[in-house]
């Protein structure tokens, strides 16, 4: 019933606003924000409460389908649970005072907006808890909407109308065909098999399913997942779409929608289908490769620093499938850790860019601005941190999740070719590279300010403030996750152990890389 | 000595009768129009609540009447059968036609030129007709119920005698005519094949392995095709946007709706009595299916006309509609009639605001995509029910009844192995999306300030059909099963 709630209170809280928390004097006088404040404290509060208690649910809803409501809560699912609830909060509070601002007298529109992020946080914690196939199709469709809405109607406005519906249609079309893929490879395990319970389905282990219908399974699977997570060659929706969307989307897209599609695996191909996973694998570790260079490479040249933060999400996304595709304990823990790991450092930079966006009128590195460290430090040391995680320093949450990837790559499982896993290692470590290059590139200009030779004459932009009261609280409190994640990673490791190892299963266990920690 | 069970034809009866009630009170109290409206609702309750008992479990169980009685070991002839996914059509076909009457009825002060009786009769008459095909099991009363479904339509079509309703009209005779033509040639090629005029599988069943298989699988491909007429299945669409576009709104909902399922109806009939389609017609059914929802989707992308835009989609949706009778069973017949109750839902719902706004604009700039700027800020009704209805028929969550459809009708279509036919599908999805999100997108748009439109003075009866229609959508959406427990 806990988890049944705990979907409930975003969406009810989402659609209460949607419906009757929108006079004008509720938004004058805060009480829009209140509401939606409340709603998403209320819902960390209960995923607290699941993180422990470990609930579960499981009702008939669909018999025809042979469909039920059936929500569980495991070592794998709590880590992004309380990432997402956890961040819905932070977004929640930065936005207070940065709702999107009225051109009509008694438009309503920051409880729209409110509401979008809410019943995005409905859908994504709905995918972290589905055990149902089918189930967990409709959950990763649900974002899609209000996701749609916050950029296109509440994105970037110094872009132009038509640019912000571009980059939204383009999000969302690129997701639905994601997912419709992915539902004809649910289709074809649920239709082969008769059952679409996920718990059942992993057990299985593939049983009963020949090796054809698995890899079918697995390309179809893998290729709509792909898409959202986003892998290379199907990342170019993710750029566009963060340059436009608010900062609180910009969050949420990248630290939990993309995350939907590394779960996604983790959780409906590599039990389900591990003899097609195992086919598919050695692809999937080259794309990852080529994702860290492609991202490395695109963020060298990248003028525009929204976009870089998410060109570097390809990159992280890339070591993150590497560490799938390697098919050991070890790949997966790292996937997993490194999953939280970008959630967090990705927040932390978007959340600072955009602040920095919104201080400089523009995100263009082009523009030659005073430097940081003297206008606002705060905003200054944080962005060093962020990217500092982001390059794989030692000492911070990035480092676990892209080391212990690449360790688990050079040793994959025993029934993976190691020749095709040992390249693909050689080029991601030419990303991680380029990962340095890029972040130092950003520090240098952005720190110490613009560079001498390609000065454009700065626009006039007021005294740049730093980061005060409710924004400094969250980029400090997403600073000091990142270091704590970087110094004590156990806890979260432990989180996520044992479930890990019953997910890859015998072959990823007893295989060559299996025993190490 | 025949048997008739008559509550199971009460629901092809009482519309018949409600059409000739009304016609008799016309002649004897002329000036009474509301007394149309209540006799027709009346009418039409009385058929769903007969058709809700033929529901009742056991269901699956097929309820038969009007039998001729058996000799011996030989199994009873009975001419008309309900099937569950039939007595599901059925009511859906009554509710549509109850919604159509609604929209239909300014119940404006009567003058010289008032059309009443004549429009409410001729819908029930159509009504009764696309209620009694899916229950027949013979060629002749198939044929003529199927015809009685939609020869009434072409007189509403043309009733307002304008020029675009003349085309429209015309257009929509000349399909009719052609679509009976095949389909009398299907029924000739069938009665030739198997020897007996009933639509039944102990009829096909002599069939198979001898020389008349040939002629039943022309039978069967002329059937597709007369009846993709009328279900506006590529390449037999043509005349749906311009009659769409020329016949007044409530019958354009009534095509959209009633006749939609009296196609279907029809083709399942044919489709529960073989066992097999044969290579042919299972090709054909997979070609027309995904060429009518490419070419559906790719037109409707362009139409800023809201009307069109809804005609385009029928084309694209019954693409959708039959593609899960690739696999000839009852997982695909009821994945067809599940899909088809699902379109006709959120289409009826989108017409029913498009309704309102029409009337509130006044004349044709109702029609036009820029009425419908910030729909959602200006009525949040009125916008709610159209949002949910456009995400419905693009199969995108809140419309969660749309991505249930959407599952179950790429089900059978996996569960065969049609691949190409199921990735082609997958990349229709997502042109639909873009269709519908267009619409959608111009909901939520900043209304011009310059242009505010006047408050819309909805009739009340239009309203009653918006609320009704949207909170089916959203029963529906929270639980997918009350459509799909319907069809057994």
């Amino acid at each position: 019933m806990v988890l049944t709630l705990l979907l409930l209170v975003p969406a009810l809280t989402g659609v209460v606003l949607l419906a009757v928390a929108r006079t004008d004097r509720a938004e004058r006088r805060g009480s829009t924000h209140a509401v939606a404040l409340a709603g998403s404290a209320v819902t960390l509060v209960l995923t607290v409460v699941a993180a422990v208690a470990r609930p579960g649910v499981d009702l008939r809803w669909v018999p025809t389908l042979g469909v039920r409501w059936h929500l569980a809560v495991d070592g794998i699912s709590v880590p992004l649970l309380l990432l997402t609830a956890a961040l819905t909060v932070v977004v929640v509070v930065h936005s207070r005072g940065r709702e999107p601002a009225r051109d009509v007298p008694g438009e309503r529109s920051a409880a729209t907006f409110y509401a979008c992020i809410l019943l995005v946080e409905t859908g994504a914690l709905a995918t972290f808890l589905a055990r149902d196939a089918i189930v967990f199709f409709v959950a990763f469709e649900v974002v899609l909407v209000p996701m749609w809405v916050l950029i296109g109607r509440f994105g970037d406005q110094h872009a132009a109308e038509q640019a912000r519906a571009d980059a939204a249609g383009r999000f969302v079309l690129f997701t639905v065909l994601g997912s419709t893929l992915m539902l004809l490879g649910i289709l074809l395990v649920v239709t082969r098999t008769g059952t679409s319970d996920l718990v059942a389905l992993a057990t299985a282990r593939g049983a009963g399913l020949d090796h054809a219908t698995q890899v079918a399974a697995a390309v179809l699977l893998v290729g709509g997942l792909g898409i959202k997570i986003p892998l290379w060659p199907a990342h170019s929706w993710l750029p566009p779409a963060h340059t436009v969307a608010p900062t609180a989307g910009s969050v949420l897209l990248a630290a939990v929608l993309l995350k939907m599609g590394t779960y996604g695996i983790v959780r409906v191909v590599i039990p389900v289908v591990p003899d097609g996973f195992t086919a598919v694998s050695p692809y999937l570790a080259l794309v990852g490769a080529v994702a860290t260079v492609w991202g490395g490479l695109a963020c060298l040249v990248e003028r525009d620093l929204k976009r870089l933060v998410a060109y570097s999400s390809v990159a992280h996304m890339g070591f993150v499938a590497l560490g799938l595709a390697s098919g050991t304990w070890t790949g997966l823990q790292a996937a997993l850790f490194g999953n939280i790991a970008h959630g967090v450092v990705s927040a932390l930079l978007f959340l600072v860019v955009g602040g920095l966006k919104e201080r400089w009128g523009s995100a263009d590195l082009q523009v030659a601005r005073a430097a940081l460290r003297d206008v606002s430090p705060r905003l200054g040391w944080s962005l060093v941190v962020g990217f500092a995680a982001a390059l794989g320093l030692p000492g911070l949450i990035g480092f676990w999740g892209e080391l212990l990837a690449l360790y688990a790559a050079w040793q994959p499982a025993g029934d993976r070719p190691v020749g095709v896993f040992r390249a693909a290692v050689v080029v991601a470590l030419l990303g991680l590279g380029l990962a340095a290059a890029y972040a130092l590139r950003v520090l240098r200009l952005v720190w110490v300010g613009g560079s001498g030779e390609r000065w454009v004459t700065p626009p006039q932009v007021g005294p740049a403030r730093d980061a005060r009261g409710r924004e400094w609280a969250v980029v400090a409190l997403l600073v000091a996750a990142t270091v704590a994640g970087g110094v004590l990673p156990r806890p979260l490791m432990a989180a996520t152990a044992d479930d890990a190892r019953t997910t890859v299963g015998e072959a990823g266990v007893a295989g060559v890389g299996g025993g190490g920690r | 000595m025949t048997t008739v069970d008559w509550g199971l034809l009460l629901p092809v009866l009482a519309p018949v009768l409600g059409a000739v009630i009304v016609l008799v009170v016309d002649i004897a109290m002329p000036r009474v129009v509301l007394g149309h409206y209540v006799v027709a609702g009346i009418s039409l309750v009385l058929a769903a609540a007969a058709t809700v008992l033929t529901l009742r479990p056991p269901v699956g169980d097929t309820r038969a009447s009007l039998c001729l009685p058996g000799t011996g070991e030989q199994a009873r002839t009975c001419f008309y059968a309900v099937t569950g996914v039939g007595a599901g059509l059925q009511l859906a076909a009554l509710l549509a036609a109850a919604v159509t009457l609604l929209l239909a009825a300014p119940l404006e002060p009567k003058d010289e030129h008032d059309r009443t009786p004549v429009t409410v009769s001729l819908l029930l008459a159509a009504t009764a007709g696309a209620v009694g095909v899916v229950g027949a099991r013979d060629l002749g009363s198939w044929l003529v119920t199927l015809e009685l479904a939609t020869l009434p339509v072409i007189a509403l079509a043309a009733l307002p005698g304008t020029r675009r309703a003349l085309a429209g009209a015309v257009q929509l005779l000349t399909t009719s005519l052609v679509s009976f033509a095949v389909l009398a040639l299907a029924a000739a090629c069938w009665y030739a094949a198997t020897g007996t005029p009933r639509l039944t599988a102990d009829a096909v069943l002599g069939v198979s392995g001898t020389p008349q298989k040939g002629l039943l699988a022309l039978a069967v491909v002329l059937v597709l095709a007369g009846i993709g007429f009328k279900l506006s299945l590529v390449p037999f669409h043509a005349w749906t946007p311009t009659t769409y576009a020329g016949a007044p709104l409530p019958i354009a909902v009534f095509l959209a709706g009633v006749s939609k399922i009296a196609a279907l109806g029809a083709l399942l009939v044919v489709v529960t009595a073989l066992s097999s389609l044969g290579k042919a017609a299972l090709v054909t059914t997979a070609v027309v299916a995904v060429a009518s929802m490419t070419l559906g989707n790719l037109v409707a992308l362009r139409q800023d006309d809201v009307v069109r835009l809804l005609a385009w989609s029928t084309v694209a949706q019954a693409g959708w509609v039959v593609v899960p009778l690739v696999s000839v069973s009852a997982l695909g017949v009821r994945a067809s009639a599940s899909y088809l109750l699902t379109y006709v839902v959120s289409t009826l719902a989108a017409f029913s605001v498009v309704a309102v706004v029409v009337r509130g604009s006044g004349g044709r700039s109702g029609y036009r995509l820029t009425a419908y700027d910030g729909l959602v800020r200006r009525h949040p009704l009125l916008g709610g029910v159209l949002a949910l209805a456009l995400t419905t028929l693009a199969g995108l969550p809140p419309g969660i009844v749309g991505v249930v459809a959407k599952v179950v009708a790429l089900r059978p279509v996996i569960a065969e192995g049609w691949w190409v036919i199921a990735v082609v599908a997958a990349l229709n999805a997502v042109l639909g999306v873009a269709v519908y999100l267009r619409w959608f997108r111009v909901l939520l748009a900043r209304p011009d300030a310059s242009q505010a439109p006047a408050a819309v003075p909805a009739v009340p009866l239009h309203r009653v059909a918006v609320v009704v229609t949207g909170g089916v959508l959203v029963a529906l959406s929270v639980q997918p099963q009350l459509l799909l427990g319907l069809l057994g």
